[in-house]
């Protein structure tokens, strides 16, 4: 599971390919996925991958995503598992179970690459409204602080004897509950602290509110995202030119 | 460090609080029941009182949270820098006025300490190059400037507090209200930031309203020392003149030790040629005799 | 990255031992060994003889009361009365035992009046005084208290106290971990100093606190009184523990230097 988060956590890398404007980033990776789901081939999903991981490479984060795909195949493995149960043959199992990890290692490519503050620009830059974008990244922020908190009140009430590994799936069901409440009412006094820090600086003045960095469309930029598109579309012809319908 | 304590005294009012009264929709008492204070440019005021006495409440009214934010039974006024809280929308107050909460973690919105800096100044639709300058400027004040790209949850608790007050400064408030700001902090690094709000009420004449239980940590660089009981205020004076005051002890405030000999010792007779504030000096008076 | 490095540390029936170093020395990482919420990756932790390896946080517990500090983590309850009941249903007490339990923690804690209150409605010392509450309920023989006296104000802290000598009076062992050196002082446990992950001094509060280069190294700061003593020409042997001792020598000192 740590490893699975660990693909689309953004870790800031100086890497040719961070450089690039977030919408870049955002039209490549959304090419790969594209064209992880139109693959009807086992060679092309795997091709796919193959091209997820020299991205990965360009953008000194193998590692990260190579991890993130590799540990993925367990849940590929049951997806592959349940097309076979379900009688829909061998090659499409392997080919579903393929494509699994294709789609996991493009969307892996953006997040990995792209921080909260780049997302937040692509969504300002899509007149997305204010508090929507404002809402999408405050809590990304609070992700890590939000855990914290759940690994905190689970050890508060493991010391009250508490245990989850014990008992039937209603029993542990039911142990969620003093795991669940206080981390929605620390959510809620939460939202309530910072409701009185943004108002304390002026959020809300302006329905368009400026920003400390703007994107900014280098050569480089255009010459990938042109490069991308013909790759990309050259490739979608082919899939469907050759592909049995 | 020695603050002149006449120096509060020439400067002019900034803030001016008149029969203030607030009572919350769903409570049956008011919260703060007719406060009348006056806040002098440059002024260091350490407010205390013990729990529920209204502290926070007064400090809402201060900023604007009330009753912009939670609207509630109000009268009296508070008028900051010329404004009048009540009726100045807080777009405007938030540049005269900066309030910094208890919980450094609620107050950074931002996924890195930069861009939670420039929050304020982007809601009031500062130009980018002014922000840029302004948060700089903010960061080298508050000594963070190697922060600038962390992500919050990398940062300790001092960090935090200090990317806090950054994003307060960098809107260039003429008054900061801080509310317990060192209460999570291990006593070395609140004192660091004691140091920090003297040397921006020193460096740049910020005025600061401080809310804090341990007062033996603020008494050193206040200039005012005001005690609230259930809603009101009941002291007011410099920290020497309150904390020599013998009724002090009856209101359930954290009185610090020194404080409290001195008190004692006096009533006994005991001679001394001035109010001491930290041990070094009680012991000073002490070998004297 | 280790949180804790070569920490010994042993702790005797019926002590009050204090934990103090600057946030993130590992105090709050050390204490969650006692209950097992944490297992040592190198060496062993024993709690009267078991070690924790061997058993669960749940068996530990009606040994172990662990107070955490923030009590937003625990209270969860649909009442006082059943917050109170929690741990010790959790643990197996009989249902007798349970109630008159909680009659005696809710009485001593002043929150009779609120037993059939949500807990989410207490104001903050209230909650606090619960979440000691819901732990002495079941009595355990080792309580810690984990930053008992933050945000909290002087007749909070008063209170506390009053706790803590009811405490120390049944024999209960108390491990403390607190920033609050002004409160620990006239309670004079065993203190221990964290700094890195390791323990750099051990020893008698009075004692340890008076190197002060080592304490500075550790970043903590010296009790008002202490610092007073230390300051003092002619001072006595030991530092004074609180206000009225500290007046009745100076006013020792003066009689006798009358007579002089």
């Amino acid at each position: 599971m740590f490893w699975l988060s660990g693909g689309f956590v953004f870790r800031r890398v100086v890497s040719p390919f961070h450089k690039l404007d977030p919408r870049v980033k955002l039209l490549l990776s959304l090419e790969l996925f594209f064209l992880a789901l139109v693959s009807s081939t086992v060679a092309e999903e795997g091709a796919l991958i193959a091209v997820v991981l020299v991205v990965a490479t360009v953008a000194r984060s193998l590692r990260r995503i190579g991890r993130t795909v590799l540990f993925s195949s367990l849940f590929a493995a049951f997806i592959f598992a349940i097309n076979l149960v379900f009688g829909l043959g061998l090659q499409s199992a392997i080919l579903y179970s393929v494509r699994f990890l294709a789609i996991i290692g493009s969307t892996s490519v953006f997040f990995v690459t792209a921080s909260p503050d780049e997302l937040e620009q692509i969504m300002k830059w899509m007149r997305l409204p204010r508090d929507v974008v404002f809402a999408f990244v405050t809590a990304v922020r609070f992700i890590p602080v939000v855990m914290l908190d759940a690994f905190q009140i689970m050890d508060a009430q493991k010391s009250r004897g508490l245990e989850f590994e014990k008992g039937n799936i209603f029993a542990r069901i039911r142990n969620m509950v003093p795991i669940l409440i206080p981390l929605v009412v620390n959510s809620v006094i939460r939202s309530g602290e910072l409701a009185e820090a943004m108002e304390s600086r002026a959020y809300g003045s302006t329905p368009r509110p400026t920003s400390l960095y703007g994107m900014r469309t280098r050569w480089y930029d255009v010459v990938v995202a042109a490069a991308s598109l013909v790759v990309f579309v050259t490739v979608t012809l082919y899939i469907y030119h050759l592909a049995p319908l | 460090m020695t603050i002149n304590p006449r120096a509060a005294e020439s400067k002019k009012t900034l803030a001016t609080i008149e029969g203030l009264a607030f009572r919350y929709p769903d409570s049956k008492r008011r919260a703060v029941a007719g406060v009348d204070l006056e806040i002098g440019e440059g002024e260091i005021v350490l407010l205390a009182g013990p729990s529920g006495c209204g502290k926070s409440t007064l400090l809402r009214c201060i900023n604007g949270l009330i009753p912009h934010m939670y609207p509630g039974e109000y009268s009296g006024s508070v008028t900051v820098g010329g404004l009048k809280v009540s009726s100045t929308p807080m777009s405007t107050l938030a540049q005269n006025v900066g309030l910094l909460f208890q919980n450094p973690e609620n107050q950074i919105f931002m996924f890195s300490v930069e861009r939670d800096v420039a929050f304020g100044l982007q809601n009031l639709s500062v130009p980018r190059e002014e922000i840029r300058s302004r948060v700089d400027e903010a960061m080298k004040l508050l000594g963070i400037s190697e922060l600038a790209f962390r992500a919050p949850h990398e940062l300790s608790d001092g960090q935090k507090q200090r990317a806090a007050l950054a994003g307060v400064i960098a809107m260039r408030p003429k008054l900061i209200i801080l509310d317990e700001p060192t209460s999570l902090l291990d006593p070395r690094t609140a004192l660091e930031v004691v140091s920090l709000i003297e040397k921006l009420n020193r460096e740049l004449g910020i005025t600061f309203i401080v809310v804090e239980h341990r007062l033996e940590l603020l008494v050193p660089i206040a200039h005012r020392l005001v005690v609230m009981d259930q809603g009101s205020k009941v002291m007011d004076g410099t920290p020497q003149e309150v904390l020599s005051d013998p009724r002090v002890e009856g209101y359930g405030i954290g009185v610090p030790a020194i404080s409290r000999l001195y008190n004692a010792l006096s009533k006994d007779g005991v001679g001394f040629s001035k109010v001491p504030e930290t041990p070094e000096e009680l012991a000073r008076e002490l070998n004297r005799a | 990255m280790t949180a804790l490095s070569g920490v010994s540390l042993t702790i005797g029936e019926r002590e009050t031992v204090a934990i103090v170093g600057e946030n993130g020395a590992g105090k709050t990482t050390l204490v969650r060994h006692i209950n097992g919420l944490l297992k040592p990756t190198k060496g062993s932790v024993l709690v009267d003889g078991v070690d924790t390896r061997k058993t669960t946080t749940a068996t530990l517990a009606r040994k172990v009361g662990i107070a955490f500090q923030n009590p937003d983590h625990q209270l969860f309850s649909d009442s006082v009365e059943n917050e109170v009941k929690f741990a010790m249903t959790n643990l197996g007490f009989a249902p007798e035992v349970v109630a008159q339990r909680v009659d005696w923690a809710l009485k001593f804690f002043g929150l009779e009046d609120y037993r059939s209150s949500s807990p989410l409605v207490l104001s903050g010392g209230e909650k606090k005084r619960l979440t000691l509450a819901c732990i002495l309920a079941w009595d355990p023989e080792v309580v810690v208290l984990d930053e008992p006296t933050v945000g909290q104000d002087a007749l909070q802290k008063e209170k506390l106290a009053q706790i803590f000598r009811l405490l120390q009076s049944t024999g209960k062992t108390i491990v403390i971990v607190s920033h609050d050196v002004e409160f620990l002082w006239p309670i004079q446990p065993r203190l221990v100093v964290m700094s890195g992950g390791r323990v750099v001094a051990e020893g008698q509060i009075s004692s340890v606190m008076q190197d002060r280069g080592l304490l500075d190294r550790a970043r903590v700061i010296q009790p008002q009184l202490l610092r007073l003593h230390s300051e003092l020409r002619d001072r006595p042997p030991a530092p004074f523990l609180d206000v009225s001792e500290a007046r009745a020598w100076v006013e020792g000192r003066d009689s006798r230097q009358e007579r002089r």
